[in-house]
């Protein structure tokens, strides 16, 4: 990989004003997509570079906002989820305190494509912190013309209204993301219609994760064939992958998609500390279920990580070390989900609750294999029958620890 | 409206284009189990109940919120669907009290029906249910049972949707979701008896009927509601026979009955209260000078009006004779009313006293709170009060109905009654003018009827009885034709309205 090319993260702690990014090329991009591209040039861009979404779902972010119908009557809206929730992801924080404008210049480009005046960024409650950063990026922007009325003195304008959440992990779903921007309790809604159609305040709405709109200005800066060549041509581009666990240099480290997981762990991390080894990995943050030592050469790809039977997800991995007792990390995840499932759904609200009482019913009182089959039963009842995708995101890890830890977790329950 | 082929469970069905799979098999003969779909309110598709198979489609779909579409192969019986049914029912049911026997709703609850053709199964929760509060007030009367609860939200998308009052809403998260009303703002709305109809289990219950009988003891009826001139369709739930402690209460409640032509789907709670004006305040027999009088048959009194017509010579009749009517009267009893008192006896004192109306409230309720002010338009009349003077040449007064003193403050009616010789009230309902007639006859109200109504939009709607008027009360329609008989006079086509 080549050094001196724009990354989507800064080094420098005080990239985040927009002085520094501008004298990093910054807003440049922008500059070429609304002053010598057609919108449309700017979609066939985008879905031409195979940017896969990097909030989990992995759907190409062209395509997405190509649904956009185009004689739509009613405005149209973006939303960036940066509802960062997922247990053992802290990418898209960084980017909000480092590179706010890589942002807000992706979601500038992303609204010239798709024809759209009102941006919201939807900002996970825990970050709230960060919520003065960036409406310090937003005003700044717009005092420099790059968001605003008319940005860059082109009829084109762009307002961004930056929304807190309040502490939901569902909200990170789509369509819960919508309803809790209306002002209303934070739950999926019904799909169809999809928010390309009928989405925020019942009008056509592009949602985008935060890592997604910040490589877009790459994409148009460089252009969709210098992005897919430093991916994989299914899958393009470099990603963000956060690194913590049993590791001996956790963080994020910005690589190419595909990257064997074990060159991220082992190599860039450099591996487990002080002698220990790695029991299992969760590939893409806590959803993505587990992967053994053996499975570690897959490749860091949405499809790879499809084949090997867990999911990229949002690329947070989780590094656990040999001596973890995994009835502990069964019961962390059980917990996890029995108390953030929305409850709108049947199996979701009542199945995971029961899965994490089963689960501290036999870590405390000890029990046998039928409670481990009771689980995962009550997981296969979970599991696309659901509206959103937290049934499967639930269902799965707590299926992949059960399963490939059976041994494992019968001795430690058994009395 | 365009017709959509597709086939379900392996028959040929057709649907109207934009309808969802769940009502196509409905109307198909295929019923999908469901608790939260309700046709009156926006799909929400959260019980995961109604889940069925689409060829093409790789996991199981919501019956409810899939739209047909031309050619569409829908599988609602297969095991994988059965078992996605099985494994709905025992994650709602692992949660459930389980407290049938005191359940107001056992006997017609979805969780007992579906349970009866999903189950049974061994039961596997060993963990502790979560304990909730059982009998939460939550306005008007309804009582919120939270453990019974299965957070459909039909409830709370019926006040947000419907009455636009939204007092309801879920509060928590997860399997601590609680549907509950907001601080210090209680369910406060005329349409809140909906909430008890359309909760799918026993949930949300009424104070007005809550342990005071048994789902499966009612005889339901269907009706058409008498309180304002929209006449929705109503059911009326009764127990004939069954030895009650106190054995005064026959209509245990009036529910809404489905006609999308005039009420879509709803009652308000005037509609639903007029159990009590079937069972409360009754005139149960004869009476004379407002006493009862247990000696006086019915055909004994009746030769008394008969007499009493007769007795007042042929071309006086016109200006000495009253009549009062009704506009709760169907139209076949107006019909008779006419033939008899206008056309056979030439009466020209044929007045109409009715309930005052009120404000219409924009959803269900009209201004008129009388079900049939267009039947009598209908029948020939032109319904009005009599004016003060109109009554004082008169001999004779047949009042139908028991609305004059409500109409005229009874300091100006009674002086004006009491200076006619000869007075008889027909009534169903006891009230001020039994004391000035001498003598009262108890009548039907119109759940006791078979007839029509012409609703304020002009759509007439026939009944049938829907409970057994109590022994000794008659329709006023027989009353006419009973009269018109002695007199031997042809009152005409009853039918002719």
């Amino acid at each position: 990989m080549v050094e001196n090319e724009v990354r989507l993260l800064p080094d420098d702690d005080g990239s985040w004003r927009l002085e520094a990014y501008l004298r990093q090329g910054g807003y440049q991009a922008a500059r070429k997509a609304l002053t010598a591209m057609a919108p449309e040039a700017v979609v066939a861009e985008v879905c031409g570079a195979v940017i896969r979404g990097r909030g989990g779902a992995g759907f190409p972010a062209g395509r997405k906002w190509g649904f956009i119908p185009k004689d739509a009557t009613r405005p149209k809206y973006l939303c960036v989820n940066a509802d960062e929730g997922e247990p053992g992801t802290f990418k898209d924080r960084l980017i909000l305190l480092r590179s706010p404008h890589a942002l807000l210049e992706g979601m500038l480009i992303a609204a010239f494509g798709v024809g759209i005046r009102t941006a919201f960024i939807y900002l996970r409650g825990e970050y709230a912190g960060l919520a003065a950063r960036l409406e310090e990026a937003i005003a700044e922007a717009r005092a420099a013309g790059y968001l605003g009325p008319r940005v860059l003195g082109t009829e084109f304008g762009l307002d961004v209204v930056v929304h807190p959440g309040a502490g939901a992990y569902i909200c990170g779903e789509e369509t819960a993301l919508l309803e809790s921007v209306e002002g209303r309790r934070g739950q999926p809604r019904v799909k169809p219609p999809f928010p390309a159609t009928v989405g925020l305040f019942r009008s056509p709405t592009v949602i985008n994760n935060v890592e997604t709109l910040a490589a877009v200005p790459g994409i148009i800066a460089h252009g969709a064939s210098w992005f897919l060549g430093r991916g994989l041509p299914t899958d393009g581009g470099t990603r963000l992958f956060g690194v913590s666990g049993a590791v001996r240099r956790p963080g994020v480290y910005e690589l190419a998609v595909g990257t064997p997981l074990r060159t991220i762990i082992e190599v860039h991390a450099g591996g487990p500390p002080g002698g220990r080894s790695i029991k299992a990995v969760v590939p893409g943050g806590l959803s993505a279920p587990i992967l053994l030592p053996e499975e570690l050469d897959v490749a860091m790809d949405v499809d790879s990580l499809a084949k090997a039977g867990s999911m990229l997800g949002s690329a947070g991995i989780v590094v656990i070390p040999d001596g973890t007792p995994m009835l502990d990390v069964l019961q962390v995840t059980a917990r996890f989900y029995a108390h953030e499932s929305c409850g709108k759904c049947t199996p979701c609200r009542i199945g995971t609750s029961w899965i994490f009482k089963t689960v501290d019913r036999i870590r405390s009182a000890g029990g046998g294999p039928e409670d481990l089959d009771l689980i995962l039963r009550l997981a296969d009842g979970i599991r696309g029958r659901t509206l959103c995708p937290f049934g499967e995101g639930a269902a799965l890890p707590i299926r992949a620890l059960v399963t490939k830890f059976r041994d494992e977790l019968e001795q430690a329950v058994a009395r | 409206m365009k017709r959509i082929g597709l086939t379900i469970d392996g028959s040929k069905v057709e649907a109207f284009e934009g309808t969802n799979v769940l009502r196509a098999a409905e109307q198909a003969g295929i019923a999908i189990p469901h608790f939260c779909y309700h046709p009156g309110l926006e799909v929400e598709g959260s019980c995961r109940m109604c889940l069925v198979e689409i060829e093409g489609l790789p996991k199981l779909e919501l019956s409810c919120s899939t739209v047909v579409r031309e050619g569409m192969v829908v599988r609602t019986a297969t095991e994988r669907v059965r078992q996605a049914r099985r494994d709905v029912l025992e994650f709602l049911l692992a949660e459930h009290p389980l407290d049938c026997p005191i359940c107001d709703k056992a006997g017609e609850c979805r969780l007992q029906d579906y349970y009866d053709r999903y189950g049974p199964y061994a039961a596997r929760m060993l963990e502790a249910r979560e304990r909730r509060e059982k009998k939460a007030p939550i306005g008007r009367s309804l009582i919120l049972d939270r453990e019974r609860c299965v957070l459909c939200t039909r409830c709370v998308r019926f006040l947000r949707q419907v009455t636009k009052t939204g007092e309801l809403g879920v509060f928590e998260r997860g399997v601590r979701s609680e549907v509950g009303i907001f601080d210090g703002a209680p369910v406060d709305n005329a349409y809140s008896g909906n909430l008890v109809d359309i909760c799918p289990v026993g949930a949300i219950t009424a104070g007005d009927f809550r342990f005071k009988t048994r789902a499966w003891f009612l005889e339901r009826k269907p009706s058409v509601c008498p309180h304002c001139g929209r006449g929705c369709a109503i059911t009326v739930e009764s127990i004939k026979g069954y030895p009650m402690a106190n054995g005064t209460r026959r209509v245990f409640r009036i529910t809404a009955r489905e006609n999308t032509a005039v009420n879509g789907f709803w009652i308000c709670d005037l509609g639903r209260d007029g159990r009590h004006d079937i069972d409360d305040g009754r005139v149960t027999g004869l009476m004379k000078k407002g006493l009862p009088a247990p000696g006086l048959s019915w055909t004994k009194a009746l030769a008394e009006v008969a007499a009493a017509v007769r007795a007042v010579p042929g071309p006086g009749r016109a200006a000495e004779i009253a009549v009062v009517l009704n506009s709760r009267m169907t139209c076949e009893e107006l019909a008779l009313a006419k033939g008899l008192f206008v056309a056979s006896l030439g009466l020209s004192k044929v007045f109409f006293a009715d309930r005052k109306p009120g404000d219409a409230d924009g959803l269900l309720l009209t201004a008129d709170r009388v079900p049939n002010g267009r039947g009598a338009l209908a029948a020939g009349f032109a319904p009005r009060l009599p004016a003060p003077g109109e009554l004082t040449s008169v001999r004779l007064l047949l009042m139908f109905g028991s609305q004059l003193t409500e109409d005229f403050a009874g300091e100006t009616i009674v002086p004006a009654l009491a200076a006619i010789p000869s007075r008889f009230l027909f009534a169903a309902h006891s009230g001020p003018l039994d004391r000035l007639a001498d003598t009262v006859f108890p009548v039907a109200v119109p759940a006791e009827k078979s007839g029509a109504y012409i609703n304020f939009e002009g759509i007439r709607q026939a009944f049938c009885r829907a409970v057994e008027p109590p022994p000794g009360v008659v329709p006023e329609g027989d009353i006419i034709a009973f009269l018109a008989h002695s007199l031997g006079l042809n009152p005409g086509d009853p039918d002719a309205c």
